[in-house]
């Protein structure tokens, strides 16, 4: 990439929405063999806003979070687009991706320690993606330890010299969310980021990574399983169902006025421990990948409210009360 | 019978060298109810649920099922116990043998503790499938062939078998999907109360732990720092930490300043 062709990459992304994912499909193999994992996901996170990606085992959210990096599984062909600050990640080469990686979208992972080389010292960790940039050493360690204090690391000095093992699972996600923020990106991609840690610790790397998003106007795209803790952190958040979005909604709305049966079920599914103590409704069967799904509405099998005209055609998303949703009858959902 | 607790632990304590892991513990359980050990990683409650599965011995402090003290690791003491108590866990995979088939695993307590022909037991594990809901084709299957909502079915069908009086759980629902946890969940609400089987149900959720439980005891740093019924813990908590856990669940409107401020009440100095 040329100097010139990189200015009017920036000039178009600052314009551009931090992620725009259109009508992604996504196929392994081809033909009558081929095996689909996602259908027609369209996923937006403007510039400063927290969005979430919720959904069960097999929903495609891990896979749909990837594809904003051009990380796609072996062999697996994509449709749609898929597009990071302006930037076309379907048709980027080797050198754009990694370009893409190192200065534009990062990621987080549910494992700290699966995501940051154990024999390197923290220090080394941080200034990496700064120094690959071309950023000189010395610079680079002023900022990473601008970082360690800013995520909250008692005697960051010595915290750059120390080894992985030697810090606690949320102190160590701390330290990759430093680094994952080092090269300030404009999407950051977090994927269950807070799944393996305790509900206090939860709470304050939560508290942390909002706090660094909003000071920095980072778009966030927030995957989880959890659906209360989507709704209480995001702006709007996504509902994924076998490979495919079922419902858009903002935050808040989630919970007042579910509009797919999926969403309602999830929420009835969850014990709370707000309110008075209401009895769990299980979902009956378990949850599907797109492949394993039926024709027509992917739920209309485990479905309270299905019907013949559910199998005709996966059905198109609309408008309802403040949510998009992909049902031929969101009416009887909020009823 | 009734008015004796079918489990009875007091001054439990457990030293792993300099570190003391479970610190003075105690508490008493009925027949039939359901009692949930409360706590995060490092609070000892896994290491309390395995003293009384005789997984762990304790340093110090005793342990009564059904009026009876547990001691010892002679074949004898072990069987009695085993008999009393059963215990399920996160992933089941690792406590199923992978080249048996899961009815063969359910028959196998059986086969060790009660009398009866391969008949009986077969008859009984038919009952036992049913019960949990898995068909009989999956109780044809090898552990690797099932779901974990069906492994998980599979395990508490095994602990059925032999009709023990207390359930132990650790964290048995904690890696399951939310439409399959509910599941488990009313599974063992409905057995509860067909069996009158006791639980201690161990887990970090403060909602599934609403859920399943009558009354709960919250630990950290290996003691009990609040106890009572699960209903007056969650609407009144008295202790600190118990408050600063409520308020790390995620709601809307999340208030995490209030997060940072419980934390600071429980430990001025940090």
């Amino acid at each position: 990439m040329t100097v010139q062709d990189k200015k009017t990459a920036a000039d178009t992304a600052t314009r551009a929405d931090a992620l725009g994912i259109a009508g992604l499909g996504l196929a392994i193999g081809s033909g009558e063999d081929a095996v689909p994992l996602l259908d027609g996901v369209t996923v937006r996170v403007g510039r400063g806003e927290t969005v979430g990606l919720v959904g069960e085992s097999g929903s495609g959210k891990s896979l749909t979070a990837r594809s904003a990096l051009g990380m796609f599984p072996r062999g697996a062909r994509a449709t749609g687009s898929v597009t990071v600050g302006g930037v076309d990640v379907l048709a980027a080469g080797r050198a754009a991706l990694r370009d893409l990686r190192r200065t534009r979208a990062s990621m987080i992972f549910q494992d700290p320690r699966a995501a940051i080389n154990p024999v390197r010292r923290v220090g080394d960790y941080l200034t990496e993606g700064l120094r690959a940039r071309g950023v000189p050493s010395r610079e680079a360690a002023a900022t990473a330890l601008d970082l360690l204090e800013q995520v909250g690391i008692r005697d960051p000095r010595g915290a750059l010299r120390r080894h992985p093992h030697e810090f606690s699972g949320g102190m160590l996600q701390r330290v990759v969310i430093a680094g994952a923020l080092s090269t300030g990106p404009e999407l950051l991609l977090a994927d269950e980021p807070t799944t393996a840690l305790d509900v206090t610790t939860q709470a304050e790397v939560i508290g942390l990574l909002k706090g660094m998003q909003r000071t920095r106007g980072t778009g966030m795209l927030f995957v989880t399983h959890d659906l209360d803790l989507a709704a209480a952190i995001c702006d709007r958040v996504y509902v994924m169902y076998a490979g495919r979005i079922v419902e858009e909604a903002a935050g808040t709305a989630l919970f007042s006025a579910p509009a797919h049966p999926y969403t309602k079920a999830l929420l009835e599914a969850s014990p709370s421990v707000h309110g008075d103590r209401t009895e769990i409704r299980a979902i009956r069967g378990r949850p599907r990948s797109l492949a394993e799904a039926p024709s027509g509405c992917a739920f209309r099998d485990r479905c309270p409210l299905a019907d013949d005209d559910c199998a005709v055609a996966v059905p198109a998303v609309r408008a309802h009360g403040t949510s998009a949703v992909a049902c031929v009858r969101p009416e009887e959902v909020t009823r | 019978m009734t008015s004796e607790p079918v489990l009875a632990v007091s001054s439990l304590v457990k030293r792993f060298g300099d570190v003391t892991a479970v610190d003075g513990v105690g508490f008493e359980l009925m027949p039939g109810a359901s009692l949930g050990i409360v706590g995060e990683s490092g609070s000892g409650k896994t290491t309390t649920a395995r003293i009384l599965a005789g997984l762990d011995a304790p340093t110090s402090g005793t342990v009564l099922l059904d009026g009876e003290p547990v001691t010892g690791r002679s074949r004898r003491a072990r069987l009695r116990r085993a008999r009393l108590l059963q215990m399920i866990f996160q992933d089941p995979y690792g406590s199923f043998d992978p080249r048996q088939s899961i009815a063969a695993s359910i028959a196998e307590p059986m086969r060790l503790h009660l009398p009866g022909t391969a008949a009986d037991r077969r008859a009984r594990v038919a009952e036992l499938l049913d019960q949990v809901g898995l068909s009989e084709r999956a109780g044809a299957s090898l552990p690797r062939d099932l779901s974990g909502g069906q492994r998980q079915r599979a395990a508490i069908a095994r602990a059925l078998g032999i009709r023990p009086r207390v359930l132990v759980l650790d964290e048995a629902v904690a890696a399951l999907d939310v439409s399959i946890q509910a599941q488990i969940l009313t599974l063992l609400d409905g057995l509860r109360r067909d069996t009158g089987i006791a639980y201690v149900f161990v887990s970090h959720d403060l909602a599934v732990v609403r859920h399943i439980t009558d009354t709960a005891v919250v630990m950290r740093h290996g003691r009990i720092v609040e106890r009572g019924d699960t209903e007056r813990i969650l609407r009144e908590p008295r202790h600190p930490y118990t408050r600063l856990l409520l308020d790390s669940i995620p709601v809307p409107g999340w208030d995490l300043d209030r997060v940072a401020r419980d934390r600071r009440a429980l430990d001025p100095s940090s």
